[in-house]
C-alpha cells in the first residue's frame, strides 16, 4: 500500500518532468542521427589502437560536458566543481573492486548512484547559493572530496594512487569494449538532454536561469528542480568516473578530481552552446579532436590556444556555434555581440 | 466574500517598518487600487503577500486558509499570480515560452499535459493581443508588449487573485488606455479578483472599485476613489502638509 503510493508519486514526477511537447522529431534529422550513430557503431572495425582511444576520450568529454550542461547549460548554475562526481565514481568502481570484488560494471553503477545522492545531499544546501557563490561552494566540495581521497591512503591508496585489477582479455578488445560503453553513455546524455530540453523540467530550469525570482512567483519548485538537475548530472559523470577509472587502471586523486577537466568541458559547453541538445556534444567533439591531432603536438602552446578560445567564444558567440547555424553568420551579428558585450 | 485578507500585516527591515500593522482584504470580484507615495511599501504589501518575503507578525489568509510562511511557488499555485513592477521576462525564451511557464507550473498546472499548456498559452497571448509576436525573443519586443506578455503569463496561471503592480508604468496614453480596458476585461469576463498598485490616477479613477492608501508602511485611508481623492490625510501625503493647510 505504502510503496504503492511511493511508486505512483515517482512515476507522476518522472512523467511530470520528462513529458514532452513536441516529441515528434522531423524524419530526416532522425535519419541522420541514425547514419550518424551507426557510422560510430561501425567504426571500431576500421580503426584502431591509438584512435580507439582518441575517439573514447572524445566520448567521454562530450558526457562530462554533456552531462554539466544538464545544471549549467539549462539551469544556469556554473557547477565547476562538477568533476567531484567523476571521483567519486572513480573511486568507488576502484574500492568496490579491490576491496569487495564487484564486477567492474556493478562497481560502475554503485558509482553513479553513489554520486546521485551525493549531488542531493550537497545540493539541498549549496544550490540555494546563486551566481558565484555557488560556483565557489562547488570548488570547495570537490577539493575537500579530492583530500578524503589523499588522506584516507590506508583505504584508497592516497597521493601515490591506487592501480585497478586489470581486464582478462585482449588489450584490443578491451578498447573496444571501452570504446563501445562510452558511446552507449553518450547516448545516454544525449538523450538525457533531449528529454529535459523538450519537457516540462527543461522548461522549469531556463526559467529558473533567466530569472529565479520570476520562476518561482510562477509556480516552479525551484529548489526542487535544481537537486533533480544536478543529480541526473552528478549520475551520468559519476558512471564516466567509474568506466575511466577502470580503462585507465589507475587511478590518483589530482586526475580523479582535476579541475581542469570541468574547465574543459565548461569551454566546450559555451563553444557548442550553452542550453541547447547537440551543442555541448558538438563543442567536446571539435575542442577535443583537436587538441588531440593539433596542439597535442605543442604541450606549451595548447594551453595559450584553449585560453583564447575561451575569450573568443565568449566575446563574439556567447551563445555557441549552433547559433551560427540557426543565423546568418556575418561579420555584423559578430560585431553585434562583442557591442552588446559592453553593456 | 473576501477571497484574500491580511491582519495587522507587518514587515520591519532592520528597524524600518516597510508594512506597518495594515488589516486589508479583497473582495471576491473586485478591483482594488492601491495606492501611496515611493517607498509607501506597496510592492513590499504584494511581496508579503506572494510569500518572498516573511512576515514579521500578522497573518495572510486565501480562500480562508492561512498562507503565510508557504513558499512563494506553493502560493503561486494556489491562485495568487502577480507581475513585477520592473517586468521581469525569461529573457533566454520566445514569447510563447514565457507565457507556457504560467500555464505548465500556475494553478493546475500539474494535471495539464505540455501540449495542453502550449494551447493554454496561445489562447492568453490571443487574449492579450501579441498574437503577431507569439515567436518573436524578448528583446525584439518593446516595454508595453512585454508589460502585456507578464500579464499573459499570470493569466496562464489560471490565478483567482490577481496583482498589478505599475502596469501602466512607462506606458504611453494610447496604451494606458488599451492596458485599462484589458484589465477591465480581464475582471468583468474571467471574473479575476485584482490588486492594482498604480501611480497613473486616471487609471485608478477609471479601473477601481475600491481604493486603499499606503504612507510610511501605514494604511491612511480605505474607500472608494471619489472618497479617496477628497480625504485630507491623503492629499496630505501625496502633496505636503503646507498644500494641505493652505487648502483649507
Amino acid at each position: 500500500m505504502f510503496i504503492d503510493h511511493w511508486q505512483l508519486t515517482i512515476e507522476k514526477w518522472l512523467l511530470f518532468l520528462f513529458e514532452g511537447a513536441d516529441i515528434e522529431v522531423k524524419k530526416n534529422r532522425l535519419i541522420i542521427g541514425i547514419i550518424i550513430g551507426l557510422g560510430f557503431m561501425a567504426l571500431p572495425l576500421f580503426i584502431e589502437g591509438y584512435w580507439i582511444r582518441v575517439a573514447s576520450s572524445i566520448f567521454m568529454y562530450a558526457i562530462i560536458t554533456g552531462a554539466l550542461n544538464i545544471i549549467a547549460g539549462f539551469a544556469g548554475y556554473a557547477a565547476f566543481g562538477n568533476i567531484v562526481f567523476f571521483g567519486i565514481g572513480a573511486y568507488t568502481t576502484a574500492m568496490l573492486m579491490l576491496r569487495v570484488g564487484f564486477p567492474w560494471w556493478s562497481g560502475v553503477m554503485v558509482g553513479g548512484v553513489l554520486a546521485a545522492i551525493f549531488a542531493v545531499l550537497v545540493g539541498l544546501p549549496i544550490l540555494r547559493l546563486r551566481g558565484h557563490y555557488f560556483a565557489i561552494a562547488t570548488l570547495g566540495i570537490n577539493r575537500a572530496v579530492e583530500q578524503i581521497a589523499l588522506d584516507w591512503g590506508r583505504f584508497t591508496g592516497g597521493g601515490k594512487g591506487i592501480t585497478l585489477p586489470l581486464p582478462q582479455m585482449e588489450i584490443q578488445n578491451f578498447y573496444a569494449m571501452i570504446y563501445f560503453i562510452m558511446f552507449g553513455l553518450l547516448l545516454l546524455t544525449i538523450l538525457a538532454n533531449f528529454l529535459i530540453a523538450r519537457g516540462r523540467l527543461g522548461y522549469a530550469l531556463r526559467a529558473i536561469r533567466d530569472n529565479e525570482d520570476a520562476a518561482e512567483a510562477s509556480g516552479i519548485f525551484a529548489p526542487t528542480c535544481k537537486v533533480i538537475a544536478w543529480t541526473i548530472s552528478a549520475f551520468l559523470t559519476g558512471l564516466t568516473g567509474g568506466v575511466f577509472a577502470y580503462w585507465f587502471s589507475f587511478i590518483e586523486p589530482a586526475t580523479a578530481f582535476d579541475i581542469m577537466i570541468a574547465v574543459k568541458a565548461f569551454v566546450m559547453m559555451m563553444l557548442g552552446g550553452a542550453g541547447t541538445v547537440f551543442g555541448p556534444i558538438l563543442g567536446a567533439f571539435l575542442l577535443e579532436l583537436i587538441s588531440e591531432t593539433v596542439w597535442g603536438q605543442f604541450l606549451t602552446l595548447h594551453m595559450l590556444i584553449l585560453g583564447i578560445i575561451v575569450v573568443g567564444v565568449v566575446i563574439f558567440i556567447p551563445r555557441g556555434i549552433l547559433e551560427l547555424f540557426r543565423k546568418k553568420i556575418s561579420l555584423a551579428s559578430l560585431i553585434r555581440n562583442v557591442r552588446n558585450q559592453s553593456i | 466574500m473576501a477571497v484574500l485578507e491580511g491582519k495587522s500585516v507587518s514587515k520591519l527591515f532592520g528597524a524600518l517598518p516597510a508594512v506597518d500593522q495594515v488589516d486589508f482584504h479583497l473582495q471576491q470580484g473586485e478591483i482594488l487600487g492601491l495606492i501611496g507615495p515611493n517607498g509607501a511599501g506597496k510592492t513590499t504589501l504584494i511581496n508579503l503577500v506572494t510569500g518572498i518575503y516573511p512576515l514579521t507578525q500578522g497573518e495572510i489568509f486565501f480562500e480562508d486558509e492561512k498562507i503565510d510562511g508557504l513558499k512563494p511557488a506553493v502560493i503561486a499555485r494556489k491562485g495568487i499570480a502577480r507581475t513585477f513592477q520592473i517586468v521581469k521576462p525569461f529573457p533566454g525564451m520566445t514569447v510563447r515560452e514565457n507565457v507556457v511557464i504560467g500555464s505548465l507550473f500556475g494553478k493546475g498546472g500539474i494535471e495539464r499535459k505540455t501540449r495542453t499548456a502550449f494551447q493554454e498559452a496561445d489562447r492568453w497571448i490571443e487574449y492579450v493581443h501579441l498574437q503577431d509576436y507569439r515567436n518573436a525573443s524578448v528583446d525584439q519586443i518593446n516595454l508595453s508588449f512585454r508589460k502585456r506578455m507578464d500579464l499573459a503569463k499570470a493569466l496562464a496561471m489560471s490565478p483567482t487573485v490577481l496583482m498589478l503592480d505599475e502596469v501602466m508604468a512607462g506606458l504611453n496614453s494610447k496604451d494606458i488606455e488599451e492596458m485599462m480596458a484589458l484589465v477591465t476585461r480581464i475582471n468583468q469576463e474571467l471574473k479575476i479578483t485584482l490588486l492594482v498598485i498604480e501611480h497613473v490616477m486616471k487609471a485608478v479613477m477609471g479601473l477601481c472599485h475600491r481604493v486603499m492608501v499606503l504612507h510610511h508602511g501605514r494604511k491612511i485611508a480605505d474607500g472608494t476613489p471619489q472618497e479617496i481623492v477628497r480625504d485630507d490625510h491623503v492629499i496630505e501625503a501625496y502633496l505636503g502638509e503646507r498644500y494641505a493647510k493652505a487648502r483649507k
